[in-house]
């Protein structure tokens, strides 16, 4: 399951972030209107995949090209590990290993 | 027949029937020069391309009677055969069944009996030349290229990058198939040590366009590692129906990297990037290029060049990138120039963009309005770039007339042989562009004037030889830009008109009294009048007084107008001018009665003051520095009333050699004027030539110079009658 | 003619039509609603010359330049006078039409109500008696105590008939 709470400006993914949900997020990201400065709390997510971190890029894609941002807060292992492996953590400029509050 | 089956039907036909006027165009060349091997080349080719397209659509037809054409094209081609008239003869009659037969094919008909027993006759006719027997079997026409191989690598050697660098696209099923790219990268963990990774996302479409589970990464891996080829491209086994790999070994040189760099599918990256990614140079080493690029002079130096100054890169690599990005612009380029476009949907293009500019106008005047110094400067910018996307598009819609013309060297040999003159076509000015929306409605006044150069300007060969001029007679077709304006001509080194002759068909056809005077322009004129031929007898091809007629009417529809010269024995050239575009015009704004009207501003010549109250009744006539002026009321012309002000303007057009004055109530100067067509209600109207939106939302009604001398001249009484012209100053 | 248009799940108004009621020059008139799109308040107006009275001028919607019909001079009266309650009825185009299809406006004195008329109120127009021409009146229906003239939709603005009649004030100005 992908438990998905919030809004246009903050959201929370809970649970499995994958190939298995992610249409399902994505069907619930256009139905937003997506506020300048879009924050998701990843602290919940289990599970994370290919398909979860195209996602994520497909998105701050979208905020960057409307001259919006995507933060990503609280990232938990299962996403810390694949953003590792593909050496993403760079690309989405985050704050990863310390608690946010260093600002972007 | 399914949709893209039709839409792939539509495409073909229309670029057979090009091949077909290639093929034609050849075909009339090689009479002239019949040892013109690129001529009949480009004729081979334009049939073999209609065969293989007809044959992979099924048209059987079509690619049967092709085959067949292409025979003895080849015979010709391989020296078996020799080009000569009889033969040619047969060749164009065959393009012409072969047009006949696409005809059908678009129909989605099979060609009926009569149609086929022709093709049949004429192939056989083809085959049955003299030399027919020396036709050698036929070789298999053009063999396909062979598919390019992939090159084997040079065994590494020393130097270039110490580590193994994988390139490697997942497929967009991949994810949906159960695989993610992640099983590989753990392990390749295994493997080695990898040292660097990056993600490419350029395939990734827009968020609109995104879908969720379809796959489009894509990564560049450094890996240090001691194993086998085989066992690192075993990572990806799993996967390989739903994926694309490269891999380099350590130490690739220069020109391994350059191969990868062009395999890539990503196009119009920055060469820095490009090298990044194949693992040559590191972010490090192209941000030091680029700060040294900065502060070098700008544009001084190319950032590959400065990357090969600091020995960076091998300069083989920097060129092959740069290569790469040109390959990319120039593919482009050329997929530009094939671009097919629904004309309709230019149209519409054209038509939102008008109603863009009228919204431009809009905002300025609100600027003014408002006096808002800000806004109007914002204006002024948004209505110069939304002109400059109004030219851009009408550019779209411009095409050479030389595809008009190329259709006139064949009417005018068969047209000649015919009438058993010997006659030279001479085609000037092929590349000069105009509207599409005003190319198709000139064919057939362009076939009527050069028909008629052709049997009423050529004298024939008996009465050329007595005038001491050569047996073969020349007609010139030829167009240029002025100003605004498209010019065509066509001419001819024929007898000209017969004023004489001419005069004494318009008296006994009743179109002028027996003794009115008449100049040459007016002679001239009469030969468009409706049912005057001087022709003696009627042929078929011209001469039954009914062309012209349609002629001036045609060009006249078009905005255009019809000018001739002729003096007697020295040939008639007949002008054509057209405006370049039938969407936008510039205009001269005015106002009368409270009614805006737009006249174009080519034909207004300039705008003096007008006092009405200094006289009773304003005169019919002005007298423009010694020159009477004949000058129209508009509100009485039009039937709005009398003027309410003290004062109004006269506005000077001109349409030809004819000048008038317009007396209006004010002058509110130029304006870009989009024209939208009055409709069928308004079929009948003259003078009016459509409307246009205004800034302010007002319709304003563009007046159309020439009908409204036409009708003005229809109404005005006799000379005689005229007051004395009053006195003008000019303003 | 126009195709009845039932609306579902309503059995009594499969025999029956929609109509736009209004007023010109003092009578009331009904206009099938399946060709009407839209009704504007009457203003900017540029008027056309040359043409006859029955043909108002032209406006602009929203960028499109549309002819404007003034129905009292095309029913062989004065052409009606314009109040603040004038309006202008929009339609669309004539399918039917052989060629001429254009939307076009035309000016009414009031807009009424749209009504559903049953086939059953309607009668055929009567031969004489009635102060348009007859062959412009599709029908009578008998609402309540009066009478409506139902429209015939396809000769009243016939495009072709009307640019003929232009033609003829043409000829009369040149």
């Amino acid at each position: 399951m992908l438990h998905i709470d919030g809004n246009g400006r903050r959201l929370t993914l809970a649970g499995r972030f994958t190939i298995y949900h992610v249409a399902e997020l994505l069907a619930y990201l256009r139905g937003l209107e997506l506020a300048p400065m879009l924050e998701i709390d990843l602290s919940g997510v289990t599970d994370f995949d290919s398909a979860g971190v195209q996602l994520l890029l497909a998105l701050q894609r979208e905020q960057q090209q409307h001259g919006r941002a995507l933060r990503l807060l609280q990232h938990s292992a299962a996403v810390l590990d694949v953003f590792t492996l593909y050496e993403l953590s760079a690309h989405f400029g985050d704050p990863v290993l310390l608690p946010a509050g260093g600002g972007a | 027949m399914n949709l893209p089956l039709q839409a792939v039907m539509q495409t073909f036909c229309i670029e057979a029937r090009e091949r077909i006027a290639e093929l034609e165009a050849g075909l009339l060349t090689l009479e002239q020069a019949p040892s013109d091997t690129e001529a009949l080349s480009a004729v081979f080719r334009a049939a073999h391309t209609i065969k293989g397209s007809a044959g992979m659509l099924g048209l059987d037809a079509v690619s049967a009677f092709t085959h067949g054409f292409e025979d003895v094209l080849d015979a010709l081609r391989t020296g078996a055969r020799r080009f000569e008239h009889r033969l040619g003869e047969l060749l164009l009659l065959a393009a012409d069944h072969l047009a006949l037969l696409l005809d059908a094919a678009e129909a989605g008909e099979v060609p009926d009996a009569a149609l086929q027993a022709a093709g049949t006759a004429l192939l056989q006719a083809l085959h049955e030349e003299p030399q027919a027997s020396a036709v050698p079997a036929l070789p298999p026409p053009l063999a396909p290229a062979p598919m390019p191989v992939e090159r084997e690598r040079p065994a590494a050697e020393t130097g270039g990058p110490e580590f193994w660098h994988l390139s490697v696209r997942f497929g967009p099923d991949a994810l949906r198939n159960g695989f993610d790219p992640l099983g590989c990268l753990r392990y390749l963990h295994t493997l080695g040590r990898v040292l660097r990774v990056v993600t490419l996302t350029d395939a990734l479409p827009d968020w609109a366009g995104f879908d969720a589970e379809t796959c489009f990464l894509g990564f560049e891996i450094d890996l240090d590692s001691s194993h086998e080829r085989e066992t690192i491209a075993a990572t990806f086994e799993f996967v390989a129906d739903d994926c694309t790999l490269h891999i380099l070994p350590p130490n690739s040189q220069a020109a391994q990297y350059l191969d990868l760099i062009r395999a890539l599918p990503e196009d119009d990256l920055s060469i820095g990037e490009i090298l990044v990614r194949s693992g040559c140079l590191s972010r490090i080493e192209l941000e030091q290029g680029l700060r040294a690029q900065a502060q070098a002079a700008a544009g001084s130096k190319r950032l590959g060049e400065l990357l090969v100054d600091r020995h960076c890169v091998d300069a083989d690599v920097v060129r092959a990138a740069l290569e790469r990005q040109a390959h990319g612009r120039t593919r482009r380029t050329a997929e530009a120039h094939t671009l097919r476009v629904q004309a309709p949907r230019l149209d519409e293009l054209i038509e939102r963009i008008g109603e863009l500019v009228t919204v431009g106008a809009g905002a300025t005047l609100l600027a003014r309005e408002l006096g808002l110094p800000a806004l109007d400067e914002l204006a002024t910018t948004l209505n110069r770039l939304v002109s400059g996307i109004r030219d851009n598009a009408l550019q779209l819609r411009m095409v050479p007339i030389g595809e008009t013309f190329a259709r006139f060297p064949r009417v005018v040999r068969d047209l000649g042989q015919e009438l058993g003159k010997d006659i030279d076509l001479e085609l000037c000015g092929e590349d000069t562009e105009l509207d599409k929306a005003i190319v198709e409605p000139l064919v057939d006044p362009l076939m009527h004037l050069v028909r008629n150069a052709v049997d009423h300007g050529i004298e024939p060969l008996a009465v050329r030889r007595a005038r001491g001029k050569p047996g073969v007679g020349r007609v010139r077709l030829s167009a240029r830009h002025e100003g605004a304006n498209m010019l065509i001509e066509v001419a001819d080194d024929g007898g000209g008109l017969d004023g004489e002759r001419i005069r004494s068909k318009a008296v006994a056809a009743g179109l002028i009294g027996a003794g009115e005077h008449l100049d040459a322009q007016g002679l001239a004129r009469l030969i468009f009048a409706p049912g005057l031929s001087t022709r003696d007898t009627v042929t078929d091809v011209s001469g039954r007084g009914v062309g012209l007629e349609v002629v001036q009417r045609n060009i006249e529809a078009l905005r255009g107008s019809i000018e001739i010269e002729s003096e007697s024995g020295a040939g008639t050239p007949v002008r054509l001018r057209l405006p370049l575009t039938l969407a936008i015009i510039d205009g001269f704004l005015i106002r009368c009665a409270g009614t805006s009207f737009v006249l174009p501003l080519d034909q207004v010549e300039e705008c003096l003051d007008f006092d009405v109250a200094a006289l009773h009744a304003p005169p019919r006539q002005l007298d423009l520095r010694g020159r009477p002026l004949p000058l129209i009321r508009l509100h009485e012309f039009f039937g709005l009333g009398t003027p309410c002000g003290r004062r109004a303007s006269v506005v000077v057009v001109r349409c030809g050699e004819r000048r008038a004055g317009l007396l209006v109530d004010e002058l509110l100067g130029e304006f870009q004027t989009v024209i939208k067509p009055l409709g069928p209600l308004f079929e009948h109207l003259r003078a009016l030539g459509g409307t246009t939106i205004l800034g302010s939302g007002e319709v304003a009604l563009i007046v159309d110079v020439p009908a409204l001398f036409a009708l003005a001249a229809a109404r005005t009484p006799p000379a005689s009658s005229l007051p004395a012209p009053a006195k003008l100053a000019c303003a | 003619m126009q195709a009845l248009k039932p609306s579902a799940g309503d059995s009594a108004a499969r025999a029956s039509r929609q109509y736009l009621t209004f007023t010109v020059a003092g009578e009331a008139y009904a206009f099938g609603i399946a060709r009407i799109r839209e009704i504007i308040e009457y203003g900017r107006l540029t008027p056309i010359p040359l043409m006859p009275a029955f043909v108002r001028g032209v406006i602009n919607l929203r960028g499109r330049v549309l002819p404007v019909i003034d129905l009292a001079a095309r029913f062989g009266g004065p052409p009606g006078e314009t109040t603040r309650r004038s309006c202008i009825v929009v339609v669309e185009a004539d399918a039917d039409a052989d060629r001429g299809g254009t939307d076009l406006g035309f000016v009414v004195d009031t807009v009424s109500e749209v009504l559903e008329i049953p086939l059953e109120r309607i009668e055929p127009p009567p031969a004489f008696g009635q102060h348009i021409r007859p062959d412009f009146i599709e029908g009578m229906a008998r609402l309540d105590e009066r009478f409506v003239v139902i429209l015939d939709e396809h000769r009243v603005l016939s495009i072709p008939e009307m640019a003929q009649l232009s033609r003829l004030t043409q000829g009369a100005a040149a």
